[in-house]
C-alpha cells in the first residue's frame, strides 16, 4: 500500500531533539531492550522468583525487594507504542497483518523474524544496549563503546546481507 | 535547495563552529552574590577555638580539619589528623571528594583566618555546604586553646569555667602548661550541624 | 543548568512521566519515518532504501551537536550525563549477533515496538524472540560471565581515545555522514525499490 513517510532528515532532526530532551531533562538517552529485559525479569520473578534472585544475571534487578519494571527505559518504552500508534493512526497505517517480501512466505518471514529476536535478545544483553541505546544514545555522547557497537552492527549487516538477500529483494 | 543539502549544510556550519570553539570546563557558581552576602553577614561559618576543642576532645568523628597553607608550613606543623589541601588547590578535581559530601563537617583552617576564609568563600559558592572556619586560625587557637591566659579571679564564673575548660583541653590536645586538670566545664557545645545530601549519584542510563 | 533531574532542579518523581512523554515523541518520529517496516529498514543493506542511514546519522548528529552546544552555552552540565561504558569484546560480539539479528529479522527492538503498535504481526514474534534471546543469555550467564567483563575500559569518550576535542570529532562524523548520505542517494537511484 502506498503511503507517506516523513522526510528522512527532518525525521532525523525530529529524533535527535527528542533525544536532547531526554539528556537534558533526565540526564541519560534512549534505550529499548532494556524494557524487554525488565518485563522478563518481572515475570519471572513472579514465576520461580527463588531461580531469579540466584541467577547471576537477573538476580540484581530483583535485590532487595526492588521492582524491575521501576525503570526509566519501562516507561519510555510505554510512550514508545503510544507514539507510534498515534502516527500510524495519523497516516493511515494501522493495520493487522505480517509484513514480508512478496517473493517469500509469510510463515517463512516469521520464522526469520523469530529467530532474528533472539539474536537480538542475545546479543543487545551482551553488547550492552540495542542501536538506540548504544549506537544512537553512544554516538550522540561521543562514547567509544556506542561507535564500536554501531559499526560492529551495521558492519555485520552489510557482510550479511548477500546470504538474506532471498528474504528481502528475491 | 534540497532538504538533503539544507541539512547537510546547516550541520557542517554548526560542526565548523563547535569544533573551533574551546571546550566548556567552567564550573558556575550556585549562590548568587546576595545569596553569599548574607552567608557572610550570618557568620555561621565561624568556628570559634573552644568548639573546635570540645570536638576533638570527644572524638567527633563526623570532623574533618583541612589545613589550606602549603606543604612546608604543614610539615612544620598541623593539628593532629588534618588533612592538607593547600588553597591553590582546592579546586583541583582529586580532592573534589573532600567538598562534594554530606558525611563530615570539613573545618578549613590557616595561621589566621583570611586564607582558610577565602577557601571557604569560593567553596561556599560552588555550592557546597558543611564548610567552616576556624575562627583565628592556628594564631588565635594557640592562644586561646594551647596556652589559656589564666582569668583575674573577679571575672564571672562562666570565664572561670571556660579557662578551666581550656586548661583541660589543652592537655588533652597536647598544649602548654602542666596544671591540675579541669573540672567538666558547663559550655554549651553544638553538634556540627552537617547537611545531608545525597551523594551526587553518578549519571545512570544504560539499557 | 541541565540535566535537570539529576541537578535537582525537577523533582526526580517526574522522571517516569517524562520518560514516558520523550517515548511518544520517540515512537511518533521512528513511526513518521518508516521504521515500523522491516522492509524499509533491511533497504539499507541492499541499498534500495537508505532512510536507516538518513534518519539514524542526522539523528545522531543533531543531538550531539545540542549536547556540545548545550555545554557551551552552560545549559547542560556533561559530567552528569550519562556515558555508556566500553566493554571491549562484549561490544564487538554483541554488535555482531546484533547485526545477524538484524538482517534477518529487519528489526531492532525500538523499532520492532513501534511496529508492533501499528499491528505487523511479524514485530510482535520479533519481540518474543527478544524475550527468549534475553533469558537464554541470562540462564547461560556463568559460561559467558567471563566475556561479559572482558576489555573493560571505563567510559572513554572517542574523542578522547583519538586525542581531539568533542567538537572536533562532530565535525568528522558530519563529514563522514555527509559522505554516507551522497553514496546512499546514489544507492537508491541504481538500486529502484518497487512500491512496498
Amino acid at each position: 500500500m502506498k503511503t507517506k513517510y516523513m522526510n528522512p532528515y527532518l525525521a532525523g532532526f525530529l529524533l535527535g531533539f527528542v533525544l536532547l530532551m531526554a539528556f537534558y531533562f533526565s540526564g541519560r538517552g534512549l534505550g529499548a531492550s532494556g524494557a524487554v529485559k525488565d518485563v522478563l525479569v518481572f515475570s519471572m520473578d513472579k514465576v520461580a522468583p527463588t531461580h531469579t534472585a540466584e541467577n547471576h544475571y537477573f538476580g540484581k534487578y530483583v535485590a532487595d525487594g526492588a521492582n524491575p519494571l521501576n525503570n526509566w527505559l519501562v516507561y519510555e518504552m510505554l510512550g514508545v507504542v503510544l507514539g507510534g500508534f498515534i502516527s500510524g493512526a495519523i497516516a493511515g497505517r494501522l493495520k493487522l497483518r505480517i509484513e514480508h517480501f512478496p517473493g517469500i512466505s509469510a510463515n517463512r518471514r516469521l520464522v526469520f523474524a523469530l529467530i532474528g529476536g533472539v539474536l537480538f535478545g542475545f546479543g543487545s544483553q551482551l553488547g550492552r544496549g540495542c542501536t538506540s541505546g548504544s549506537a544512537l544514545t553512544g554516538m550522540a555522547v561521543l562514547s567509544l563503546g556506542g561507535f564500536i557497537t554501531m559499526a560492529a552492527i551495521f558492519g555485520t549487516a552489510f557482510a550479511a546481507a548477500y546470504f538474506f538477500k532471498k528474504n528481502w529483494i528475491g | 535547495m534540497k532538504p538533503r543539502n539544507l541539512a547537510v549544510g546547516i550541520m557542517i556550519l554548526l560542526g565548523i563552529v563547535i569544533a573551533m570553539v574551546p571546550e566548556n570546563t567552567t564550573k558556575p557558581f550556585k549562590l548568587t552574590a546576595q545569596q553569599m552576602l548574607n552567608a557572610v553577614n550570618d557568620g555561621t561559618e565561624m568556628v570559634h577555638p573552644d568548639l573546635l576543642a570540645d570536638w576533638l576532645i570527644n572524638k567527633d568523628p563526623s570532623i574533618q580539619l583541612i589545613d589550606v597553607r602549603s606543604s612546608d608550613e604543614f610539615e612544620k606543623f598541623h593539628l593532629d589528623q588534618a588533612i592538607n589541601v593547600p588553597r591553590a588547590d582546592i579546586l583541583s578535581p582529586d580532592y573534589r571528594e573532600i567538598w562534594d559530601q554530606g558525611v563530615k563537617f570539613n573545618v578549613i583552617y590557616s595561621n589566621g583566618s583570611t586564607t582558610a576564609h577565602d577557601a571557604w568563600m569560593i567553596l561556599r559558592q560552588l555550592g557546597y555546604q558543611n564548610i567552616g572556619v576556624l575562627m583565628g586560625g592556628l594564631n588565635y587557637w594557640t592562644e586561646v586553646v594551647m596556652n589559656p591566659k589564666s582569668p583575674a579571679a573577679i571575672l564571672p564564673d562562666d570565664e572561670i569555667a571556660k579557662y578551666e575548660f581550656r586548661k583541660g583541653a589543652s592537655q588533652a590536645l597536647g598544649g602548654g602548661s602542666a596544671s591540675a586538670p579541669a573540672t567538666s566545664a558547663e559550655i554549651e557545645v553544638q553538634k556540627p550541624k552537617i547537611v545531608p545530601r545525597k551523594a551526587k549519584k553518578a549519571p545512570q542510563g544504560g539499557c | 543548568m541541565g540535566p535537570l533531574i539529576p541537578n535537582e532542579i525537577i523533582a526526580g518523581n517526574w522522571n517516569f512521566l517524562i520518560a514516558f512523554v520523550i517515548g511518544i515523541g520517540f515512537g511518533f518520529v521512528l513511526e513518521q519515518a518508516g521504521f515500523s517496516s522491516s522492509r524499509k529498514l533491511a533497504g539499507m543493506f541492499y541499498g534500495y532504501d537508505t532512510v536507516v542511514l538518513k534518519v539514524f546519522f542526522t539523528g545522531a548528529i543533531t543531538a550531539m551537536l545540542g549536547l556540545l552546544f548545550f555545554s557551551l552555552f552552560d545549559w547542560i552540565d556533561l559530567s552528569l550525563v550519562y556515558v555508556n561504558p566500553t566493554f571491549l569484546w562484549s561490544a564487538i560480539i554483541g554488535g555482531v549477533i546484533m547485526g545477524l539479528g538484524f538482517i534477518t529479522a529487519g528489526f531492532c527492538p525500538g523499532t520492532s515496538v513501534c511496529a508492533a503498535a501499528i499491528g505487523k504481526i511479524d514485530a510482535m514474534i520479533f519481540i518474543v524472540g527478544i524475550f527468549l534471546g534475553i533469558f537464554i543469555f541470562g540462564e547461560s550467564f556463568p559460561l559467558l560471565q567471563n566475556l561479559f567483563v572482558a576489555g573493560d575500559m571505563g567510559s572513554p569518550k572517542l574523542n578522547q581515545v583519538l586525542g581531539i576535542s568533542g567538537g572536533v570529532l562532530a565535525l568528522l562524523v558530519i563529514l563522514a555522514a555527509a559522505i554516507m548520505f551522497w553514496i546512499g542517494e546514489w544507492a537508491e537511484r541504481k538500486f529502484p525499490r518497487e512500491e512496498y
